[in-house]
């Protein structure tokens, strides 16, 4: 399998973008070198702004220079930016509907040695509840690079969530990114498993294991790579669930305010039923640990965790 | 003795806006307090034609000013005056805290500390232009405002003009108490601003400082020295007319007859 760099891809893609497009700035909280933007800084130092450690101040900035007719590329490690500075988020980004998109680096239990400070699991959650934000969520390298092109485009304020390691390339290449729209990984019958980021792949192989599995090998999983959160394709969720009538929520996030609220909201706004599993962080703080396996079966979100919960939702 | 000084022919503006102001909160409240402090200063901004306010940028940080703004709007033709008697209420775009929903309106605030930012991002952006921003002095206290200082330091941003309306008082007291700035004059010097502190109603002082503002090649902070309620001789130097609900019908009339 292989395996890229999702952070790598994020500040190439800039790079590229920012040649042809005098208006792409970014705005950095001195995170320059986390987020791959050596190259961004040396290429175009007058459209790389370096705030320092002032989150608050970086994001009023952005949104100020946005209005001046720029593209502006707000970044940082997610558990400081979207968090220290949400209510400039809210107020002079939102609010105000500054074209400003904010890059949200080493989100979730990915940041393994780091810790509960720095493992962000509530970054979906405080820019879901925003007016006027979108948030999207990359699966992986490939998909990173079509997001950035996709929000370029666009001029609304937009959340992008990227993780610190690299992570196996699951994105078709022959898919197009397009924003409010999901993308059926692979087709099933049983479960619909609906999630984001590069936990997805724990699906393909829980899929594996029950192929070899004589009892189980019939399962069929449904997975569906969730990447913009929101807006939410509303039409391929529905029908995946009302063909496989059982779900199961994926992520890499705290279960209060993640994907997987905004999911159940739509099936039980649209008069649907089924058998529901979220599995996600509960109501806990991160910590430490050496390999993030460790941490994703401590927190219930681990391949083993998934498998037991596709054979547990069978049985409800 | 002293030189016989002219009053500013703008004064009469402020004059004629601070009974607009009156008129506006009598029946739906607001924050008047910081909205008489402010009053000239706008209007130096908005009347003196040292700038062109469809090209440069001004930003009310302190967003519980709005309606000392709407009022300067409606003088300089954004919008009817007829608007402002809907201040405040459902279907007006005249929000508690000013709003880009009103015409002329560039940033929408409310919570205190963020406009500098958003202006120093505009001056970065559009160097050929001005961004003024207006700040209060108790919004000093917000850690913001010093990141934001510290960011107009460092880009050297020379169009950017910080006016401070420091007339001493918050919601809960008075500035003094509640969390000293102490010297805010030597703070900027130290953070690498060029500094004036003038009397905030003196439109003479405002607009010849505004003027020289203009040539800087270092950030400006221009700390204005007002009285909070300004011209009503009971809400003078009282933190309680910070924010009113409403204004009974004996001292609105006691007010009315003060201006």
């Amino acid at each position: 399998m292989i395996i890229n760099s999702i952070r790598q891809s994020f500040g190439e893609t800039l790079v590229k973008l920012a040649k042809t497009n005098k208006n792409i700035y970014v705005v950095n909280a001195d995170l320059k070198s986390s987020l791959f933007l050596e190259k961004f800084a040396k290429k175009f130092p007058h459209r790389f702004i370096e705030c320092g450690v002032a989150e608050a101040n970086a994001a009023g900035v952005a949104a100020g220079l946005a209005k001046t007719g720029k593209t502006v590329f707000l970044t940082s490690f997610a558990c400081f930016s979207p968090s220290i500075n949400w209510n400039t988020i809210k107020q002079s980004i939102c609010y105000n509907n500054s074209n400003v998109k904010i890059i949200g680096s080493h989100a979730g239990l990915l940041s393994t040695d780091l810790g509960a400070t720095h493992q962000m699991l509530e970054d979906i959650s405080l820019m879901r509840s925003l007016p006027n934000m979108e948030v999207f969520s990359p699966l992986d390298a490939l998909e990173t690079a079509k997001i950035i092109k996709a929000i370029t485009f666009s001029k609304k304020p937009a959340y992008v969530r990227l993780v610190r390691p690299s992570t196996p390339n699951l994105f078709n290449p022959k898919f197009d990114f397009t924003i409010g729209k999901s993308h059926l990984l692979k087709s099933g019958k049983d479960i619909t498993i609906i999630g984001h980021g590069p936990i997805l792949e724990e699906a393909f192989q829980v899929q594996a294991k029950l192929n070899l599995d004589k009892k189980n090998k019939k399962i069929s999983l449904e997975i569906i790579n969730c990447s913009s959160i929101k807006p939410l394709d509303t039409t391929t969720i529905l029908k995946s669930v009302k063909k496989t009538d059982h779900l199961i929520c994926l992520e890499d996030h705290q279960q209060q305010g993640g994907l997987g609220e905004a999911v159940a909201a739509l099936i039980l706004s649209n008069n649907l039923s089924c058998k529901f599993i979220h599995l996600a962080v509960d109501n806990k703080f991160g910590r430490s640990a050496k390999i993030y396996q460790e941490l994703y079966d401590y927190y219930g979100i681990g391949v083993n965790n998934l498998l037991s919960a596709v054979k547990k939702i069978l049985l409800k | 003795m002293l030189p016989f000084i002219k009053t500013h022919p703008l004064q009469k503006i402020a004059q004629e806006l601070r009974e607009d102001l009156l008129d506006m909160v009598h029946k739906n409240g607001g924050h008047i307090g910081g909205s008489l402090s402010s009053i000239e200063i706008m209007i130096a901004v908005y009347f003196s034609n040292l700038f062109n306010l469809k090209k440069d940028h001004f930003i009310l940080s302190a967003g519980h000013l709005a309606p000392a703004l709407y009022t300067v709007l409606s003088k300089a033709k954004y919008f009817p005056k007829s608007l402002l008697d809907s201040y405040s209420t459902f279907n007006s775009p005249l929000q508690g805290h000013i709003s880009t929903e009103v015409p002329g309106v560039e940033y929408s605030s409310g919570s205190l500390g963020q406009g500098l930012s958003f202006a120093c991002g505009l001056a970065l952006g559009d160097k050929k232009k001005k961004a003024i921003c207006l700040t209060s002095d108790g919004e000093h206290q917000e850690g913001q405002i010093w990141e934001a200082v510290m960011f107009a330091n460092k880009y050297k941003l020379g169009n950017l003009i910080n006016i401070v309306d420091f007339n001493g008082y918050q919601i809960d007291g008075s500035v003094q108490d509640i969390m000293p700035l102490d010297n805010l004059a030597t703070k900027y010097i130290q953070f690498g601003w060029t500094v004036t502190t003038v009397d905030g109603h003196n439109l003479h002082q405002l607009i010849s400082t505004l003027k020289n503002a203009q040539k800087s090649n270092y950030p400006n902070c221009i700390i204005a020295k007002t009285i909070i309620g300004k011209g009503i001789s009971f809400m003078e130097n009282n933190f309680h007319y910070h924010d009113i609900k409403i204004l009974p019908e004996n001292l609105y009339l006691k007010a009315k007859s003060e201006l």
